[in-house]
Order: structure tokens, then sequence, then C-alpha cells
């Protein structure tokens, strides 16, 4: 019997089409991810399509997808007795509850599977379609497949169809079982991304998800890109306990939902036996034949249609507002908004002040897919009502116009889109007050972020309807929406804003600059879009199925007919807008500015590199003196630049020519001129320029050459607008201003996998570290000049450049500055101009200002303390700070960094001004940045690498350390763990997604996370073996050999070798091997520590540890080398690493010889300690961080 | 009033909905009479508007019906044979609504409009209640009243008397009746006494076909003389259906009474017996599958 009735549901709910609408969309979503590049799904920044690691993540997505497909099986088979009244007739058969209960479920359960069998399928089919990429795909291994559907599908779909099954059947209620998927899918929301820096909450976060999907991410945690394309998961820890969990709470809610159910009629609730009406109800009498008084006659005229028209509106208003889903809606919306904004963070997770437009993007992010899903559900239901309803007779025969179902179901949709927006705010502006920031700024949330999104929305609703109207049934236009928005999510076929639905471009938002002019061109797409969305909704209006055919085509051809009176007028309007909107969004983004594909950008920069790289070996002048004077508009987002570079030839061979390069295409040069040369090769397409000298330079001679450049920005582009140039707060820096002189990798194409495409070689051309002529040149065009830099601006702002200021004063409505170098500096500059609130100190004779935006006060004193901390520091190690200031200037953020140029450290608003550091856990990453930044006065500013691979540790490395000492010096060392841990997670996590080959520390180029996170591990376990004092004195040796100095120019390797001076033993020396020429990475941990009280008061502890030492080659590969190094030890009496934590916790903290393996270490100590630990502060790059410390038993 | 002039509707899948369909319908009530399927509903859809024939004409008054639906539509009420109601709703708060998008636009006209149909079709106490819990029965009433909103000068009611009891479905004829007296009444059922009491003329459809159109009276005395009656035994019934066209059969004291049609006296211990409108209508459909 229980069989039967399990084909009988299966057979049943085989015929839903739902059920075919899921299993088709599956496989044509995997068969689409497979074959087609760039397509990832499951798979991210460098991963095989059908990587392990993705097709586990796939099944797991699929498996989450179908709790909604899932929930409408099993509640179906609960409730569906019940919704069509077939109950009573269940009731009375013979079968038992067992079977009527475990029957509907496994039925259910079973076309569940059955669905998802499309992934498998999908994926087969995927990656042996003809145009598959074969370099994108791995072998499509039997295993994952069943690691993932055993593991983790097939458990997810029994677990959640059970627990849902369970509530519908307790609750025979669809909503409460709805909420139940919500409560699920919250679940996973909350605890994918919780707790990530709490180590001891992960495992009880893996625990929870009923998905498995934080389990899942915490057993591949910094994996790499090799491990996750090929590796399963071992089926062990939190993610078995996880599994083992959910069986178990599912397997109890189906024994629960067997032991509650009743069947039969449910019986009277005691508030309906209370509600006088229901009884009156029964005494309903039959009232006496009336006679048929004639009733007031109707009216048809603009009057009435007003009036049918607002009923109508608040009509539908009211039947979507009143229906289940929205409130349920309205609550998803605010609560994982709430949660996202709650822990808001920056890009590196760290808190920040809840600042209106730092709120916006955060609320869009978090929001972003609910109102997709709210226009696409609400437009099928809205354009079905009637039908669905089965009213369609009544309401059609009514004589109300055809535009009012359009109109009114449109003006419904926009008041739910709009109480969703606003909802948001609401929780944005709650978020605000808790955290006690009361500068409430509603007038942007309504400007910026409301209005924006929900005429975006509607203009995708109008989409919606107009499918809706055509498709033949509900289901199908919901299906064919579904895949537009997916597309358009994934797809840059369509580039063009006009062309691509919806588009418009990117409106960047800052407080200092507000939305700048930026918002000019979204509102003209806007505007656009808009008209094209009215045009689709009288087309919707034109076929608006009226009556009882729904066929499309006696509906098309009735359109003409239709077309008349209001539609005309409508539709002119729209077209007149549309086009009017679309020729002035045409002439700016490509007429004003330049408009180039993302294909023909690339193809620009792979003709720049064939064209011209030739030269970047040729000999060139540096500039030796730099003069300029920039006149900034800011208002109207202009500047121009007169100049003159006085060039020497700092090569020992002559020089016949010139070289001449613009690399902003805003930027035009306006006039020109090598003194003794002319122009022999003016090449505008690449800005590109060469002057023959009519006499050759020899080693030491100079040149003049005067330039003005104007930059304008007129209009909008079609895609990111520049962001440097603005109102208030602009940033420019050479790039955006002056003519460069050489070729050099500037505008080349950098991603590997293009240049490929294109058959480049697979990276930039860089000199290797044994390439000993590169060290002719510095890196990145620098070397030593002297600058005078005169800056003008509008008269309220403050104009601000690198150099002692000389001279500022306000003249004809324009403030002028003028800086000139105090020592020699690069020829770069950072020229900068706002409405700044300034702050200033003088420290030992240095002068520090931070210039700031009015609204961002909050750690301006906490940016001088640390410039006074290093400023201290690296004079008394390193030696003279050249500068008589140092400057922080505020810039909008656009952008999320800090940078140094000399004595100016432009600092985005968003990189530490808004940086939230109330709580003492989090981590002080404004003292960091400003220590790291005026270590760069020294590194970058004194002593510049040569230009060749490794280039960078000799800036960004030692900056890192610099800013550690610091830190250290700040907060002693006990808490120095969170920070060596910081940067430990970094380094891993980047290690694991980045997508090309490790390099060691020497000959890292680019890769950041090698420079500054590895970098700073490896500088401080130096320091602290050789000594804090021996790597100063041999950073002072580098300093004092290359400081100003030019060619030859210093190599990471002759930073090695001064360490290595330094060293006092073989120890030292294969530390220094391991850190900067080799990929080591430790592991280790403690196991279960015990401490035992004896007699005389003292602890015995006992602390088990394991540790193991793996070499890493070029190839990514794995092996394990011998371990016999003197590692610390620690006992503490709180965990090291939190904020309390201090000396005073410190019970013992000694080095001891650790060989691998397992070892027994005994101690004895006074107090008991809370926790122990091998290399408790993370000095050693170890895998796994987090089992380093354990609690004392 | 209302003219149909070779109206014929094919469905998509190929149904014969409607063929050459032609009929003049006067003020009055106008029985609308055949077997389920006979495309009664069809015909209704598309007087009201709601379907467009793929062939022929119909007017109403000066109304081209096909061209100017929305003329129509301002003098239309119309009962759908088959109808849901919206969730969350009260049976006062619908027939409101309804009563704007009809035209009944002041505050004043709608409330009597309302209050005065609920009064009408006895929903009155249950006015406030969800729509959606209402009975069949009740249901069947809300239709009634949101029919007769507004005056129409043409009503369609289709089997309006399905789910209404004995007394409640007197009330309602009566009253149609009534209002029938000025405007256009088509009554579409399949239950012979509501035409037989009500309808002053009337027409029989089966398969998409007129077969008889006429008045109710004229249409027995057709047929007068060519029904036989007799009490048989069950047993006899088949060997009878063979000999004979059976019109009906009905158990009357234990015994089966039949009908049947015939031009001659067929003996046999049948006697002549004045004929009904039920009888005209099986006799009707007899022809007609006789013919086919």
């Amino acid at each position: 019997m229980l069989l039967k009735i399990a084909t009988f549901e299966f057979r049943y709910l085989l015929r839903n089409p739902l059920l075919w609408l899921t299993a088709a969309l599956t496989l044509a979503l995997f068969v689409v991810a497979m074959s087609v590049p760039g397509f990832e799904l499951g798979s991210e920044g460098g991963l095989l399509q059908n990587a392990a690691y993705a097709t586990l993540r796939n099944y797991l997505m699929v498996s989450m997808f179908f709790v909604f497909v899932t929930t409408s099986f099993v509640a179906n088979a609960v409730i569906r007795d019940e919704q069509t009244g077939f109950a009573p007739i269940i009731g009375s058969l013979r079968i038992t509850k067992f079977e009527y209960v475990f029957g509907r479920f496994i039925g259910a359960f079973a076309i569940a599977i059955l669905c998802l069998l499309a992934v498998p399928v999908g994926i087969t089919l995927g990656v042996s379609m003809p145009w598959a990429d074969a370099a994108q795909l791995g072998p499509n291994r039997l295993t994952d497949h069943l690691y993932a559907l055993f593991v983790l599908a097939l458990p997810n779909i029994y677990i959640h169809s059970a627990i849902l099954f369970a509530l519908a059947t307790i609750t025979r209620s669809m909503m409460a079982t709805y909420l139940g998927v919500i409560g699920l899918v919250s679940g996973f929301l909350v605890l994918q991304g919780s707790f990530l820096d709490r180590p001891q909450l992960r495992e009880l976060a893996s625990l929870l998800d009923a998905f498995g999907a934080r389990a899942l991410t915490e057993a591949t945690l910094y994996w790499t890109v090799a491990e996750r394309n090929a590796t399963l998961p071992a089926l062990n820890g939190a993610l078995l306990n996880n599994r083992l969990l959910w069986l178990g709470i599912a397997t109890a809610s189906l024994a629960v939902a067997w032991a509650v159910v009743r069947r039969g009629e449910r019986g009277v609730s005691k508030r309906r036996l209370k509600d006088p009406q229901a009884t009156e109800r029964v005494s309903a009498q039959v009232m006496p034949a009336t006679s048929v008084a004639p009733l007031p006659a109707p009216l048809h005229n603009s009057s009435s249609s007003r009036g049918q028209l607002f009923m109508r509106v608040r009509f539908e208003v009211w039947q979507v507002v009143s229906s289940w889903a929205f409130p349920l809606l309205l609550a998803w919306g605010l609560f994982t908004t709430l949660f996202v904004l709650i822990t808001q963070r920056d890009v590196d997770g760290r808190p920040t002040y809840p600042t209106t437009l730092s709120m916006i993007p955060e609320i869009e992010e978090a929001f972003f897919v609910i109102p997709l899903i709210v226009v696409i559900y609400y437009a099928g239901e809205l354009v079905w009502r009637e039908r669905d309803r089965r009213m369609h007779e009544i309401i059609d025969a009514a004589p109300m116009p055809n535009w009012m179902f359009v109109v009114s179901k449109s003006s419904a949709m926009a008041v739910v889109l709009l109480s969703l927006l606003l909802i948001n705010v609401l929780a944005s502006v709650l978020v605000q007050l808790s955290l006690g920031y009361t500068h409430l700024e509603l007038g942007k949330y309504l400007l910026w972020y409301v209005l924006p999104n929900a005429w975006d929305m509607m203009i995708l609703a109008a989409l919606a309807v107009f499918v809706q109207s055509l498709s033949p049934h509900k289901a199908v236009g919901w299906g064919i929406m579904v895949i537009f928005v997916l597309w358009t999510q994934i797809s840059s076929s369509i580039q063009h804003n006009l062309l691509k639905f919806g588009g418009v471009p990117w409106m960047p938002l800052s407080d200092m600059n507000g939305a700048g002019t930026f918002w000019q061109g979204a509102w003209t797409l806007r505007l656009y879009w808009g008209a094209a969305a009215v045009l689709l909704l009288v087309a919707s209006h034109l076929m608006w199925r009226r009556g009882a055919d729904v066929r499309l085509k006696p509906r098309v051809a009735r359109m003409p007919q239709r077309f008349a009176g209001a539609a005309t007028w409508v539709t002119t309007a729209a077209l007149v807008t549309l086009t009017a909107a679309g020729a002035y969004g045409y002439y700016n983004t490509n007429l004003l500015n330049d408009y180039r594909s993302q294909d023909d950008a690339e193809l620009w920069a792979v003709t720049l590199e064939k064209k011209y790289w030739k030269y970047h070996d040729l000999p060139q002048p540096v500039i030796a003196h730099l003069t300029m004077e920039v006149e900034l508009h800011p208002e109207q987002r202009r500047a121009t630049t007169r100049g003159t570079y006085v060039l020497e030839n700092r090569t020992s061979q002559p020089i016949s020519a010139i070289h001449v390069r613009l690399l902003d295409a805003s930027l035009s040069l306006t006039y020109a001129e090598v003194i003794g040369a002319r122009l022999v090769l003016d090449d505008p397409e690449f800005d590109y320029r060469i002057y023959q000298l009519d006499s050759t330079m020899a080693p030491g001679d100079e040149r003049v050459m005067t330039f003005e450049t104007v930059r304008t920005h007129l209009g909008f582009p079609n895609g990111a607008p520049d962001t440097r140039l603005v109102a208030n707060g602009t940033f420019l820096d050479r790039l955006q201003l002056t003519p460069f002189i050489g070729m050099s990798y500037h505008g080349m194409l950098g991603q590997s996998d293009k240049r490929l495409e294109y058959g480049l070689p697979e990276n930039l051309p860089r000199a290797t570290l044994e390439d000993i002529a590169a060290t002719a040149k510095p890196a990145l065009g620098r070397g030593w000049a002297m600058s005078d830099i005169t800056v003008s601006t509008s008269a309220d702002q403050t104009p601000l450049a690198p150099g002692r200021r000389v001279s500022d004063s306000t003249f004809n409505g324009r403030r002028i500055a003028r800086f000139v170098s105090e020592a020699p500096v690069h020829p770069v500059f950072s020229i900068q101009s706002g409405r700044y609130e300034v702050k200033q100190r003088v420290h030992n004779g240095v002068e520090f200002a931070v210039y700031y935006h009015a609204a961002h006060p909050w750690n301006v004193d906490g940016m001088l303390d640390a410039l006074a901390v290093s400023l201290d520091y690296f004079q008394e190690h390193f030696g003279p700070y050249q500068f008589t200031h140092a400057r922080i200037v505020e810039f909008p953020g656009y952008a999320n960094f800090a940078q140094a140029f000399a004595g100016t450290i432009p600092y985005s608003e968003t990189y530490g001004f808004i940086a939230n550091l109330q709580d003492p856990e989090t981590l002080d990453v404004v003292a960091g940045t400003t220590a790291h930044e005026l270590a760069h006065q020294y590194w970058a500013h004194q002593v510049i690498g040569a230009d060749m691979e490794g280039s960078a540790v000799l800036s960004e490395t030692l900056a890192q350390y610099s800013a550690m000492m610091v830190i250290k010096q700040m907060r002693g060392e006990d808490q120095i763990r969170r920070h060596l841990r910081y940067e430990l997670d970094k380094y891993l996590a980047w290690r694991a997604s980045a997508p090309a080959n490790e390099p060691t520390l020497a000959r890292a180029e680019g890769q950041n996370w090698v420079l500054y996170q590895k970098g700073a591990l490896a500088m401080y376990l130096v320091q602290k073996r050789l000594g804090e004092e021996a790597v100063n004195r041999a950073l002072r040796n580098l300093l004092e050999r290359y400081r100003f100095k030019g060619a030859p120019y210093p190599r990471s390797l002759d930073l090695v070798e001064l360490l290595r001076d330094q060293a006092t033993s073989e120890e030292h020396q294969t530390l220094i091997t391991d850190l900067f020429e080799r990929i080591v990475l430790y592991d280790m941990k403690v196991i279960e520590p015990v401490a035992v009280h004896r007699a005389d008061g003292k602890w015995d502890v006992t602390v088990s540890v394991e540790a193991r030492k793996l070499h890493v080659d070029s190839l990514a590969s794995e092996t394990e080398v011998p371990l016999n190094e003197r590692i610390e030890i620690g006992l503490f009496t709180a965990e090291p690493g939190i904020a309390a934590f201090d000396a005073s916790n410190v019970l013992l903290f000694e080095r001891h010889a650790i060989t691998g393996g397992r070892q027994v270490l005994k101690f004895v100590t006074d107090r008991r300690p809370t926790h122990a630990g091998i290399d408790p502060y993370n000095f050693y790059i170890d895998r796994n961080s987090t089992d380093n410390v354990r609690l004392v038993k | 009033m209302l003219e149909l002039q070779d109206v014929s509707h094919v469905y998509p899948n190929g149904t014969r909905a409607l063929q050459r369909v032609s009929l003049s319908i006067p003020r009055g009530m106008y029985g609308l009479l055949g077997p389920n399927g006979a495309g009664k509903s069809t015909l209704m859809r598309c007087i009201a508007t709601l379907q467009t024939p793929t062939e022929g004409g119909i007017r109403f008054g000066n109304t081209d019906v096909i061209k100017q639906p929305d003329e129509l539509r301002r003098t239309l009420g119309y009962l759908p044979q088959d109808f849901g109601v919206y969730p969350r709703i009260s049976a006062y708060a619908m027939l409101d609504h309804l009563a704007v998008l009809k035209g009944v636009n002041s505050a004043a006209d709608r409330k009597a409009t309302v209050e005065t149909l609920l009064h009408q079709t006895n929903l009155w106490n249950v006015r406030k209640k969800a729509l959606a819990g209402f009975s069949g029965g009740m249901r069947q009433r809300f239709g009634i009243a949101q029919a007769l909103i507004g005056n129409p000068a043409l009503i369609i009611v289709d089997e309006p008397t399905a789910g209404l009891d004995p007394e409640e479905r007197n009330r309602f004829l009566n009253m149609l009746a009534e209002i029938g007296e000025n405007v256009v009444v088509i009554l579409s059922t399949h239950i012979v006494d509501d035409v037989a009491d009500l309808c002053p003329r009337m027409a029989v459809l089966a398969e998409g076909r007129v077969l008889l159109e006429g008045a109710p009276l004229e249409l027995i005395g057709a047929t007068r003389g060519r029904i036989w009656t007799k009490a048989i035994e069950r047993r006899e019934l088949e060997t009878l259906r063979q000999q004979h066209e059976v019109l009906s059969t009905r158990l009357r004291s234990g015994r089966t009474v039949i009908h049947i049609l015939a031009d001659n006296p067929p003996g046999d211990g049948f006697t002549s017996v004045q004929a009904g409108l039920e009888d005209v209508y099986f006799a009707s459909l007899a022809e007609a599958r006789r013919a086919a």
C-alpha cells in the first residue's frame, strides 16, 4: 500500500509543469555553464568549469535552489487534499496513517530526486558539447558526482523536504511552510559569512547550516586552485557531523509529522465559534421576493474612468499587499538587509561608520535578488490574476477601458517595489541609529537609492508584464523572465547601455562628492529605458487578453484596431522621449566620449603592444626637473596643465630621439615642444609621438621640453565614468595630467588568459632577477628629480600637491598654491583639491596635517598619532625623514586605497576615514595603513628598486615591516598575534584563489598578497630570529648604499644579502632562504593540552604538539621536508589575539626544538593556564592557524 | 433587439462550437436550451464580448457587438456559468468594486445599488463575509447581483439557477421575469422548466446548431399528437428502445413511464399524451440525432 501511494504521488507530481520547468532549466543551465567559457557557475577565479570543488558547489546550489520547488511538492502532497476539498474522501479510505504520511513523502521525495538528476546529465552533456573549451575542463569524474550526490545534494533534499513536509503536515498551512523555507534559506545566508573572524564559532556555524554549505567552505578552507580542481574533502569533522545532525533532525521531523497528523476535517477554531457572524449565517432567513426597484444608472465619462482607475489601482495594490507572500517578502527584505548592514564591513572585512552613502551600495548588494523575484513573480500574478481566480469573465465584460488593466497592474507593481525599497531604507536607518549614528540623510536615500532602483525595477516590470501578456501560461512567462534575468546577469555580450535592456551607466557615490555629475548619464538612460518600458506597456495593453480567448494570434491581429485614442499619443510621447533620450545618450557616450567595446579595448591594447613595445629598451632621458602649473576647474571637470621638463640622459648611451606618450584618453596634448627636436611620428590613435633630436644627447646631457595638456570630461561615457577630477575631492596623478617619456607597459593587456587569446606571451614582458642589465632603470619609470608645482583651483577649495608649500593665496576667485620639493623626489605627484577641514600638529620639527571631509572626523587624531609614532621609529632606526611636512589628504571613496607621494598621502574616505575602531577587538587598520604609507617615504621615496621582478619587495614589503614595528611599538608584542593572523589569513585566502603559481617573495611581481602579506610575515619572523636591531641595521645599510642614487638600482636580492650579512648562524641563513627564496608552509597544532594541579600548588602542564614543514614547488605541489626548528611554545591565561590580552596573561613563552611528528612537552607553572599553543602568535606561515592555540583541559 | 447573423465559432483545437447560428432575440426573457456541450456558453460569451466568433455578426440595437465591444459592455449584465472570486474580499466590497467598474460612480448611487442588490439577492446578512467562504448558492446569488448592476439593457445569464435551492430559484426567476419586461434577458439553461415557466421565446441549441426557435407554446403545439406514453416494466425498456424513438423514461410508483415520439399511433398500449416543453426539447434532440 505504501508503495502504491508513493507511486501514485510520484505519477501525480510527474504531471506538474513546475517539475518539468525546473528540470529543464537545471539541465539547460548546466549544459551552458559547462560548455560556454566565462560562464562561472560554482567554479571561481581560475578553477576548471567542472573542478571537483565546483561540482560540489553546483550540487549544493541546486539542492538549495530546489527548496522552493520541493516545498511545493511535499507541501502540496499534504495540503492538496484540504485545498481541493478531497480530504474527507481520503479520510474515509482504509489506509493507515503511516502509509498516508510516508507514501506521499516518498513519492514527493522521489520526484525531487528525479529533478536533481538533471545536474549530472546537464554537466555530462555540457562537457561533451562540441563547442566546449577543453582547456577549461577537467575529467568528468564519477566520484565527484557520487560524493556531491550522496554527501550533499541528496541529504539536503531529504533534510529540507522532511522538515518542510513535517511543517506542512503539522500546521496544514502553506504559509507556515514557506516561513520554514525562509528560515532555512536565511539560516544558510546568515551562516555563510558569519564568524569568519571567530574561529571558535566557525565549527558551530558549520554545524548549524542545514545545507552544509558552511561546513563545505570550512572543509576546503585555503585550498589552492590545484586542490580545488581535483580533490574532494574528507568526510569527517564538522562536515560529517553536520550531515549526521541534520539527517537526524530530518528523520525526527518525519516521526513528529507522523505522530501529529490527523486525518479528516479540521475542527472549527475557537475564535470562529465565538464570532457572532458565523452563527448569524446559519439563521439568515430567506426574505420574501422583493420587487425590482430601478437601480441608479451608470455614467460613462472621464470622471467615471478616473473613479475606475483609482478603484482598480487600490484594489490591485490591496490584493498584493494583503497576500501572504507580501509581508513575508517585506520581512525577508528587512531581515537580510538588517543582517548585511549590521555586519557591514569594508572590503577587508572591517567595520565602518554607517554613513548613508556607504550604506546604499551595501543595501543594493544585499537586496539585489529580492526585487528581481518580486518583479518576476508579481508580474505573473498580476497579469493572470483574473484568470487564476476565474473572475475574468465578469471583469472583462465590465465596461472598463482596456488600458486600465495595464495601468492599474503596473501601478500596483510600483507600489510593491516602492514599499520594499522603503523598508530597506527603514532597515538601514535602524542600523544607523542602533550604531549611534544620528546623521540621517533621508533625502539621499530617496534620491540615490529608492528612486533609481524603483525606476530600474519598473523597467524590468514592464518587460515582465509584456512577456506575461505574450506567453500562453503564467509559468511560461516566469520561465522566460528567469532565463532573461540570468542571461543579463551572466552575459557580457551586450555592453552598450542603449542596447542592454535597462542598462544605465554606473553612478558612483561618495560622501565627499555625493553623486557628483554621474547622475546625469544614469538618468538620461533611465529616461530612455523608461520610454521603452512605456512602449512595452502600450503593447501589452494592445494585446491584452480580454475575454475567453488566450491565443496570441487573434490578439495580435486586433492590435491595430485597439490602437486608438490615448494609446496613440502615449505611444507618440514615448517614441519622442525614446528618440530624444537615446540620441542624447548616443551623443554623450559615442560622440562626446570615446565608446569602445571590451573587445575593441583589448584589441587596442594588443595593437599598442605589437606596434610600440619594440621601443621599450631604447635609451630614454628621465625627468630631472619638473615645473608645472595645474589649473583645476573642479565644477567644470576641466584641468589645464602647463609644464616644463628638464630631461637628462642618465644612461651610458647617446639618445637620438625622445618618445612621448599620453596614457589617458581624456587627456589631450594641446602643445608640446622639445627644444632642438622635431616631431617625426605622431600617432593620435595611441597618443604616441617621437621627437627626433637635431643633435644626439650624450650621457649627462639635458634637454628642455615644454607642454600643455587639457583634461576635460564632457557629458557621460557608456562605461565607468572618470572619478578623479570631480567637483569635490579631485585626486589626479601624472597618468591623468602629463606626458610620459619612453615606452612602458602602461596601457598593455595584463590578464594572462586574454594575452594568450591574442597570441601574446602569457605574461607582460618583465626582466628577471638575473637580468643585471635591468638594474639600470628604476621601477615604475621613476627616478630622482626636483619639482616645482603650482596648483590653482576654485576659491572655496584647498589645492594640494607634494612639496613644501611656499605660497598660498586667493586671487580673482582662484586659490593658488605653490609646492617646491625639499629633497630629491620621483617625478610623480598627486594633485588634490577639495573642501577640506584640516587638523595640524607639529612633531619633532615636522608639520603633520590631515585634510579631511568635515563629516569624517573620527580617525583624524588616530592618524596624527600614528604619524608621530612612525616618524619617531623611522628616524631613530632608519635615518632622517627628508621633508618638513607629512600630509594625509582624503579623497572620495570611488577607490579604496591609500598611496604615498612625496610627503603627501592621498587616503580614501572608505579606507580609514570611515573605519570604525570603537570596538577594541577591531584591528587598528588606520594606524597600520598610516605607518605603512609614511614608511614609503623611505621605502620608495629614498630607495627605489630596479625595474625587474621583486622590485616591490623594496617598497611594499619593507613598508609592511616598518608598519609592523610601529604596531609592535604601539601595542606591545603580545598584541601582535591578531595582526599577524590577519596577514596570514589574507595570504592563505589569496593564495588559495590565485590562478597563477605562487612566486617566491624575492621574485614577487604584482602578487600583492605575497609582497604585502607574506612579506609582513617573513620580515616579522626574520626580525624575531635575527633581532629587530640587526634587521634595522640591514635596512640602514640599504638606505646608505642606495638613498637618492641612480643606476644601478637595487634588487630584492640586495636586501636579502644585507639581511644575510646580519645572520649569525646557519639557522638564520636557512630561515632567510626559506622565507625569501622558497615557498614553505608549516602545519603546527596543539592536541588536547592538560593541566594537573600539584600538591605544592603549582600546575603540571602537558602539551602534545604535532608539526610538519612543507616545501611547495613552482607547480604548487607540496613535499614534506624534515623539520628541526626551535619554535615558540606558549602557556597563557587568556586567548592570544583578543583585545584584552597582554603580557600579564603570558605564563610561559619559550622556544623548544620541534622535530616534526607528535611531541609531548611538559611544563610546570605557578598559575593554571587556560590556553596553550605552539607558535601561538603565528610567526610562521601555518596552513591552519586556528589549531595553534587550544583551551587547556 | 439582439440579432445574430450566421455566427460560427471554431476553437483552435478544431471543435466547431457554433455553426451558422442566426437568431433574432426581442425584448423580454429568451430561453436558450441545450444539453451540455451544445455551444450555449460559447454563444453567450460571443454575445458578452468575451469571445470573437470566427464568423458572423452580432448586433444589439445600433451596436455592432464585435466591432464596438465597449459600447455593448456599458449596457451588459453578465453572469458566467462558472466563475471564481478574489480572495480576501467581502461581498459588499466586491459589489461596490464592480459597481465602479460598471460606471456607477457616485458614492450615493453605489451605496443604493449595492444595498438594494444585496437585499434582493438575500445576501445582506453575509455582506461582510469573504466571498471566498461563500457556499455555491450564495456565490451564485452574488453572481446574479453583480449582473444587475447599472440597469443593463442586455442581461445574459448562463445556468443561473445551478446550485440554488427551489425557493431561491423561484425568487430569482421572478426577479428576472420582472426585469425582463423592459430589457433583453438571455437565459441559458439545460433545465426545461426554467424556460417553460418564464420565457415568451426560446431556442434549442445542440452541437452548435439551432434546432428549434419559437414561442414555447407554439413549439408544444407543433408536437401535438406525436407524443405517446406507456407504463412498462423496466426489463421491457431495451426492446422498446429498439422499436421506438424513446424521448424520456421516468419512474412512477415502481413502474417506468416512457414517452416516445411517433407520427402515427404506435398501438401496443401506448396512449397519446399532452406534450410538455420537455418532450419538445427531447424530440428536437432526437430528430437532430437522427439527421446526423
